[in-house]
C-alpha cells in the first residue's frame, strides 16, 4: 500500500543546501589576505533608478536559498540556463544569477580568472568572489531569452517583452562583463528590523519546522499587503496536505527593490504577521519569511525559483494563483499553471517540474482563485460559485486605488488590524506606497547593516 | 476585449448622483460595501489612458488602474456634467488633464495620513511571536 503519510521535509533542491558563510573572523581574515582587489557593489541602475543590488543575490545563494547554485554563473551554465532552464548539473533552476561590472571597473581591478574579489557593502567588506571565468554578454539578449518571445514560446507569451517590464530593465541594464565563480559571505550583514524577525534562511526554516513538529507546509508567495482574498486563498490552499490539512502555512516575501507604487516591504511583513497577532491564523501554524531578491516578474519563471527557495526552505506544497509574479499582460495568466500542470516545452519543460529530471519534489497547488460572494456570504472559490454577476474580484490595483482616494478599505476587503499596519508605515514614510523617495532611501539603508571589518593592509590605497 | 473604468463612491459622492439616472447603474461590490459606477471603452481609449500616467496599467479584467486620484475625481465630474458613462467622460477627462496637473505631481510625494488610531496594533507588535535569530 502506497504511504500517504508525508513524514519528512523534502530534501534541498540539489541534494544539499548551499552554506558559504564564514563565521570566524580570523578565517575572513585568512581568506581576504588571497583577495587581489577590492570592489564597492553598486546598484544596477535602470534611467537612474536602482532596479537590482547584486548584494540580494549574493545573500541568496550563500545562504542556500539558491541552492545548489554557488556563484555567479559562467557562460556555459548561462547558456544551459537560457536554453533549458537547467544548471550544468541537471538541476532545474530558471534564472541567471551573474556578477556583472563595467569595462571601465574591470580595467580599473585588473583581475581575471584565478583572482579573488574582495566585495565591498557599504563601505565593510561582505564577500568574496572567486572569479573563475570573465565573459561578456549582451545584455538586451539576456533579457530577452530570460523572460522568451512569441515567437519562441508561443504557450505562454503573449506579446514581447519592453521598458514597461520591470523585469526586463534589470537584464537590459545589466553591465556587459560577468565575472563568473563561488560567492563566500566573509562578514555577515546584520537583518535590519523590521526584516531580521523575518529571516529564516534555509536551514533555519527546516529547524524551525522541525522543532514545530511540522512535515506538511504549504508555501505562499506574496509581494503584498494580505488583504482578506489572499487571507482565503492561503487559508483554503493549506487544506491539501496528507491524512489532515498542512501543519503549517508559510508566507515567503520577495524583499528588494520594487516597483513604484506597490507597499513598501516593512508593511508587507509586517501585514501578514498581523494576521497571526490578531488571531486570524493561529501564530503556531504560520511563519513569515523572507527572501532577499529583486523580483524579475517573469510569471511561470518565476515560478521556478519560488519552488527553488522554498523547497530549499523544506517546503511540501507550493501555491500557484492566476498571474503568478506577473506584470502586465505579457505572458498568459494561466501561464505558471500551465506550466505546473502539463509544462511548457518549449521552456525545457515536456513535463511539469516536478515530473521532469533534475525537478522538484515540492508539489503545486494550483488555485484559480477567490471572490467575495454576497449570495454564498463566504470567499468562494471560483470553481464553486456561480453567481455570475454579484461577487466582487480582488485587484491589488483596486485597493491601492482605494488607499490613495482616502477611502478605508471595508473589513471586507482588509482586517482592520492589517490596515492599521499599513497606516502605521504610511506615518513613518509620508506616504503609503514606493515612491522615489523611499526607493532611493531604501537602496541606500538597504535591508542589512555592515559590521567594521578592517580590510588587510595590502586592500588599502 | 472592451477596458473599463471604475469610479468607487463615496458618501459625497453618492449624494451628488441622487435622483439622477446614473444612480440606477450603481455598482454594489464586496456585498455592498463598496459601491461604483463603471465606464466602458475601446480598446484605444483605454491605452490612451494608460498613456497619461506612468504607473497606470490594466489589471487583469482589464479594468484600468492605478490612475491619480485627481484624475479619478476628474473623472467623477464630467460624470455628473455629462450624467453619462459613455467613453465621452473619459474623453472630456483627458482633454482636461493639463489642469489638474500640479495636483498630479504632488499626489507622488504626499498623501494626507488617515486620522485612525493604530495604538492596539502597536501594543500587538510589542511581543511579536517570531524573534531575530
Ligand atoms: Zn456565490
Amino acid at each position: 500500500m502506497p504511504d500517504v503519510r508525508i513524514k519528512t521535509l523534502p530534501p534541498p533542491h540539489g541534494g544539499k543546501l548551499v552554506e558559504r558563510v564564514v563565521r570566524d573572523p580570523q578565517m575572513a581574515r585568512k581568506l581576504m589576505e588571497k583577495c587581489s582587489a577590492v570592489y564597492d557593489i553598486k546598484p544596477t541602475l535602470f534611467k537612474g533608478n536602482p532596479v537590482r543590488n547584486v548584494y540580494r543575490e549574493i545573500m541568496s545563494v550563500c545562504y542556500g536559498f539558491f541552492s545548489p547554485v554557488e556563484g555567479s554563473m559562467t557562460k556555459a551554465e548561462l547558456e544551459s540556463v537560457l536554453e533549458r532552464r537547467r544548471l550544468l548539473s541537471g538541476w532545474v533552476f530558471p534564472y541567471p544569477i551573474l556578477f556583472d561590472v563595467s569595462e571601465e571597473d574591470f580595467k580599473k581591478l585588473g583581475v581575471g580568472p584565478g583572482d579573488w574579489l574582495l566585495l565591498r557593502l557599504k563601505g565593510q567588506p561582505f564577500a568574496i568572489l572567486e572569479i573563475e571565468e570573465v565573459y561578456e554578454i549582451t545584455p538586451g539578449d539576456v533579457a530577452v531569452r530570460t523572460f522568451g518571445t512569441p515567437d519562441k514560446n508561443p504557450e505562454v507569451v503573449r506579446v514581447p517583452f519592453d521598458q514597461k517590464h520591470t523585469g526586463y530593465n534589470i537584464y537590459c541594464s545589466l553591465n556587459p562583463i560577468i565575472l563568473a565563480g563561488k560567492y563566500t559571505i566573509i562578514n555577515e550583514p546584520k537583518i535590519r528590523p523590521p526584516f531580521d524577525r523575518f529571516w529564516y534562511p534555509p536551514k533555519r526554516a527546516r529547524e524551525e519546522f522541525e522543532r514545530r513538529g511540522w512535515t506538511t507546509v504549504i508555501a505562499h508567495q506574496t509581494r503584498n499587503v494580505p488583504h482578506t482574498g489572499h487571507e482565503a486563498l492561503m487559508k483554503n490552499a493549506a487544506y491539501i496536505g496528507d491524512i489532515k490539512p498542512c501543519d503549517g502555512i508559510v508566507v515567503n516575501a520577495i524583499i528588494g527593490a520594487k516597483r513604484i507604487g506597490d507597499f513598501p516591504d516593512e508593511a508587507i511583513v509586517e501585514g501578514h504577521e498581523m494576521l497571526h497577532l490578531a488571531g486570524y491564523i493561529k501564530p503556531e501554524r504560520h511563519l513569515v519569511t523572507i527572501t532577499l531578491w529583486d523580483m524579475r516578474y517573469g510569471n511561470p519563471i518565476e515560478s521556478l525559483l519560488h519552488a527553488v527557495i522554498r523547497q530549499n526552505m523544506g517546503i511540501s506544497f507550493h501555491m500557484f494563483g492566476r498571474d503568478h509574479a506577473a506584470l502586465g499582460e505579457y505572458y498568459d495568466i494561466y501561464a505558471t499553471q500551465i506550466l505546473w500542470s502539463k509544462g511548457i516545452p518549449s521552456f525545457g519543460f515536456e513535463a511539469p517540474p516536478y515530473e521532469v529530471d533534475g525537478g522538484f519534489y515540492i508539489r503545486p497547488q494550483n488555485i484559480a482563485e477567490f471572490w467575495y460572494c454576497p449570495k454564498c456570504l463566504e470567499f468562494a472559490y471560483s470553481d464553486n460559485c456561480n453567481h455570475k454577476g454579484i461577487y466582487s474580484r480582488y485587484s491589488g490595483s483596486f485597493i491601492r486605488g482605494l488607499i490613495n482616494e482616502g477611502v478605508t478599505p471595508p473589513p471586507q476587503i482588509y482586517r482592520p488590524e492589517v490596515y492599521k499596519v499599513v497606516v502605521k508605515w504610511w506615518k513613518e514614510f509620508g506616504y503609503p506606497f514606493n515612491n522615489e523617495k523611499y526607493l532611493k532611501e531604501r537602496e541606500e539603508k538597504l535591508e542589512v547593516d555592515m559590521p567594521h571589518m578592517e580590510l588587510p593592509a595590502h586592500l588599502k590605497k | 476585449m472592451a477596458k473599463f473604468f471604475g469610479v468607487v463612491l463615496d458618501e459625497t459622492r453618492l449624494k451628488e448622483i441622487k435622483g439622477t439616472p446614473l444612480e440606477e447603474k450603481v455598482e454594489p461590490i464586496f456585498g455592498g460595501a463598496l459601491k461604483r459606477l463603471v465606464i466602458e471603452v475601446p480598446d484605444e481609449l483605454g491605452q490612451k489612458v494608460i498613456d497619461q500616467f506612468t504607473k497606470a496599467r490594466f489589471d487583469a479584467r482589464g479594468f484600468i488602474e492605478e490612475t491619480p486620484a485627481a484624475f479619478k475625481r476628474l473623472v467623477f465630474k464630467k460624470i455628473v456634467e455629462k450624467k453619462s458613462l459613455g467613453p465621452e467622460v473619459i474623453e472630456a477627462a483627458i482633454e482636461e488633464i493639463p489642469s489638474i496637473k500640479d495636483q498630479i505631481e504632488k499626489e507622488d510625494r504626499e498623501l494626507p495620513v488617515p486620522d485612525i488610531d493604530i495604538s492596539d496594533i502597536l501594543e500587538l507588535q510589542k511581543n511579536p511571536v517570531q524573534k531575530p535569530a
